[in-house]
């Protein structure tokens, strides 16, 4: 008992000191001792972070504190983020083998930073080696493909992504490939055509999961119908409260969940607030003017335009030009995916380093906000733990075992 | 009558004594030889089979009627590790020449995979060995030419995770940063970002191979490396005068830097007859090539296919002379005589070559041991060439390997 005690308090005292260096930049809510307690005891997964595009960039070393973007080792250390998906992107329009090349390239920057950093980061393929880098005092990293278009509709490369690590594929990003449409382009395939079948079966005896943020309505309830693993929305929220396509209805997160499957809430205030989302389109010429200053900043450097047009949006809210939105929207749709789906059907997806960011959710360090908000809404610790990781450890832990129950089927 | 019977006994036992050792006296060097031959490493580190993953006729766990290489032919021939060739043409370059690699790279993967009672992938000396324990085959991964890289560093280390564990620097022409032995020179050899490669490779404890590279480009590498080279499947130009072969001065510098020849079986590097009659035939090895482009197009698997029934076609005809297996072990001899026994192994280019007579497939491997022990070769020796040296490089890069990464 006494031990407990000690230990609980020691870790209180850890944190508290830890805090203070955060103090001067962070105004947060006053996080309990239990929420902290909590929340350094999870793991914390994230499913997509675009932080892969500023590795492309050679003067961004991770394993540094950077006064941009959301993540780096020493913020994600302070937000006990334990887990984290780098997103490996480049724009649908970019097709064909320059695309295979192009992914290939962020696959080794995501290696080199591991290679780098061998003491911080770790690169991680399964739930069981996420517990193990836990174990270790380091972060698990993994890769995940954001859109099919990489793959330029060839199943060896596919598996080729997969052998260098790959633990996830979203089937499209914001354009159609040539095999499934998204949620964001013309109907062109009915959702997935039949190479774009073999790819999600490829996907399920590889035990790459499948991710359908970025899909079609109608390419999702085709994957669902034919995938034989759970599948995850990466970085998808609630189209009940914000009624974007690249958000999910409650009848497509009913029937994700039914598959024992993941929606792991994305951050991005044009996802998370119908206010903002409504300013955006009354006033496009907002938006376009902060495409206009982005590409005057960054040109085609990805990594910049991510970044520039998160800081850029921010003028026009402190302007006044744009709503500003608080974080706490993000526990509002994880609530209500709760309420729909159930406490075994959420997670974090936050976009961090590809999406604008509300207000207190300026990075990694912020998170355990989200578990004290949690609890102060009476879920319970086992619920909260769920929430921040171990649905997304069960979803892979459950995609490796429908991946070996494949590979020992008879060969055709 | 028990004495009796133990005299006739010991009488019998005496006769068959007698008998077997006439026998032997004329069949111990084939005995031996054989039981040397299947109980070493066969490590082969050039063969193109890769290209034939990709024809629905071809499947390398059963016996083909074509082709040198196959999992009951390995087998029969003792040979149990084999460095699987990525090619495609050198014409073909950046983010498509990436994009094929990796099939190919996948193709022998996936076979690894549908073969795993006989076939393991390896990375490493040790996994070789460690295979050859279990009775496995070890497959590994050499990409031939430098081209398929897209001319980035970084596809490099990718391909290297992936198990790649050697690179051509270049095949038969020139990429963007080496200077190939059958191109016209436009680097000198190795330019700076060449340079880097070798550098990153060292790193990433990938071979250098200087096969098909120009002498300069050899040079060029034999300096950068901190590593020993090979030269993954190249013969003798002081036997037959090829640029795709190596000079005695070569071959000395390379063996200095502790490095490998893996002698080529192919008939125009083997044999001077041969490859003058060729040329004249047909141009070459570069100009054959040339002609296979035309009438191939990206079907990489056509070309060694057409290649053998165009030379089957005209030895026939009487247009090209009858070379027998003989050679190779003349190629080894040489660079034993010149270099030590340290220096040299099997780079056979089954499946991309046009073999002599009498090494038709990988199952007549052991006939090179056999020869080898009648010109009076220690055992040591003879399983260094057919193996052990190559694993030697192999060690002594992941040492280097693991030096770099450790500053």
């Amino acid at each position: 008992m006494r031990v407990e005690m000690l230990r609980t308090f020691l870790t209180a005292g850890l944190c508290v000191s830890a805090g203070a260096f955060l103090a001067a930049a962070v105004t947060t809510d006053d996080i309990s001792a239990r929420a902290k307690k909590l929340h350094f005891s999870s793991i914390v997964v994230d499913t997509h972070d675009d932080t892969t595009q500023r590795f492309l960039d050679g003067n961004f070393d991770i394993g540094a504190r950077s006064t941009t973007g959301s993540i780096d080792v020493p913020r994600m250390r302070e937000g006990n983020l334990g887990a984290i998906f780098f997103s490996i992107w480049i724009p649908s329009k970019i097709t064909g083998p320059e695309a295979v090349h192009r992914a290939l390239v962020q696959m080794d920057a995501v290696r080199g930073q591991v290679r780098k950093h061998p003491n911080d980061l770790v690169l991680a393929t399964t739930a069981a080696e996420i517990r193990v880098a836990r174990k270790q005092g380091k972060i698990a990293a993994l890769m995940g493909v954001e859109g099919g278009h990489m793959i330029n509709s060839d199943l060896d490369v596919l598996r080729k992504f997969a052998s260098l690590g790959v633990r996830y594929m979203t089937l499209t990003h914001s354009g159609n490939d040539e095999w499934a449409d998204s949620s964001t382009d013309k109907v062109v395939h009915n959702g997935l055509s039949d190479f774009g079948k073999e790819v999600v079966r490829e996907m399920n005896r590889l035990g790459v999961m499948v991710d359908i943020s970025h899909v079609s309505d109608k390419t999702f309830y085709d994957v669902l119908e034919l995938s034989k693993a759970p599948l995850i929305a990466s970085h998808s929220s609630c189209r009940a409260i914000c009624d974007a396509p690249r958000n999910m209805t409650d009848q497509m997160m009913k029937d994700l969940a039914a598959k024992g499957g993941v929606i792991q809430i994305n951050y991005h205030v044009g996802f998370l607030s119908q206010e903002f989302r409504d300013a955006e389109k009354a006033h496009p010429e907002i938006n376009k003017a902060i495409g206009d200053e982005v590409t005057k900043r960054c040109g085609d450097n990805e990594a910049c335009q991510l970044i520039e047009g998160d800081r850029i949006t921010r003028e026009y809210v402190a302007q006044g030009k744009l709503p500003r939105i608080d974080w706490t929207k993000i526990i509002e749709h994880i609530d209500h995916a709760v309420k729909v789906a159930g406490a075994d059907h959420v997670g974090l997806g936050s976009d961090f380093d590809g999406a604008n960011m509300p207000y207190g959710m300026e990075d990694s360090t912020k998170l355990p906000q989200i578990t004290e908000a949690l609890l102060r809404k009476g879920y319970s610790e086992g619920d909260v733990k769920k929430i921040l990781g171990e649905n997304t450890l069960r979803v892979m832990a459950e995609v490796k075992r429908v991946s070996r129950e494949l590979n020992s089927l008879p060969r055709k | 009558m028990r004495r009796l019977l133990a005299l006739l006994c010991v009488g019998c036992c005496l006769c068959a004594g007698f008998f077997f050792s006439l026998r032997a006296s004329a069949d111990d060097v084939a005995g031996r030889a054989k039981k040397l031959h299947f109980s070493s490493i066969v490590l082969d580190t050039h063969d193109d089979t890769t290209q034939r993953f990709f024809s629905k006729d071809f499947d390398i766990g059963k016996r083909n009627p074509d082709g040198h290489v196959d999992i009951p032919r390995m087998r029969e021939g003792g040979m149990n590790a084999i460095f699987f060739s990525i090619w495609i043409d050198g014409r073909i370059m950046g983010p498509p020449a990436v994009q094929k690699a990796l099939d190919q790279i996948d193709a022998v993967h996936e076979n690894v995979r549908k073969y795993s009672k006989d076939l393991v992938f390896c990375r490493t000396a040790e996994e070789v060995r460690r295979a050859h324990a279990q009775g496995k085959i070890a497959a590994l991964i050499g990409v031939e030419g430098g081209h398929m890289i897209g001319n980035d560093i970084r596809v490099l280390r990718t391909f290297g995770d992936l198990g790649a564990r050697y690179m051509t620097l270049s095949h038969f022409y020139n990429d963007e940063w080496a200077d190939s032995s059958t191109d016209k020179p436009v680097h000198n050899g190795l330019t700076d970002f060449g340079k880097d490669i070798v550098r990153e490779m060292n790193r990433q404890g990938i071979m250098v191979d200087i096969s098909h590279v120009s002498d300069k480009t050899f040079y060029d590498a034999l300096e950068v490396s901190k590593a020993p080279l090979i030269a993954s499947h190249s013969s003798c130009r002081a036997i037959c005068n090829h640029p795709r072969d190596m000079s005695d001065d070569m071959i000395k510098a390379l063996a200095a830097k502790g490095g490998v020849i893996q002698i080529n079986y192919e008939k125009s590097f083997l044999d001077q007859a041969y490859k003058d009659a060729s040329e004249k035939l047909s141009g070459g090895v570069v100009a054959m090539f040339d002609l296979l482009k035309k009438t191939c197009g990206d079907d990489q698997e056509c070309y060694g296919r057409k290649m053998a029934e165009q030379e089957k076609q005209a030895t026939a005809e009487g247009k090209l002379p009858h070379v027998s297996w003989e050679r190779i072990v003349d190629h080894i001899d040489h660079v034993v005589k010149l270099a030590g026994a340290d220096h040299v192994g099997l780079g056979s280019d089954f499946d991309g070559a046009s073999m002599p007579e009498g090494m038709e497939d990988c199952s007549k491997l052991p006939k090179i041991t056999e020869a080898l022990m009648r010109k009076g070769y220690s055992d040591d020796d003879i399983r260094k060439i057919l193996g052990g040296n190559v694993l030697r490089v192999m060690e002594q890069t992941e040492k280097v390997s693991r030096e770099l990464q450790a500053q």
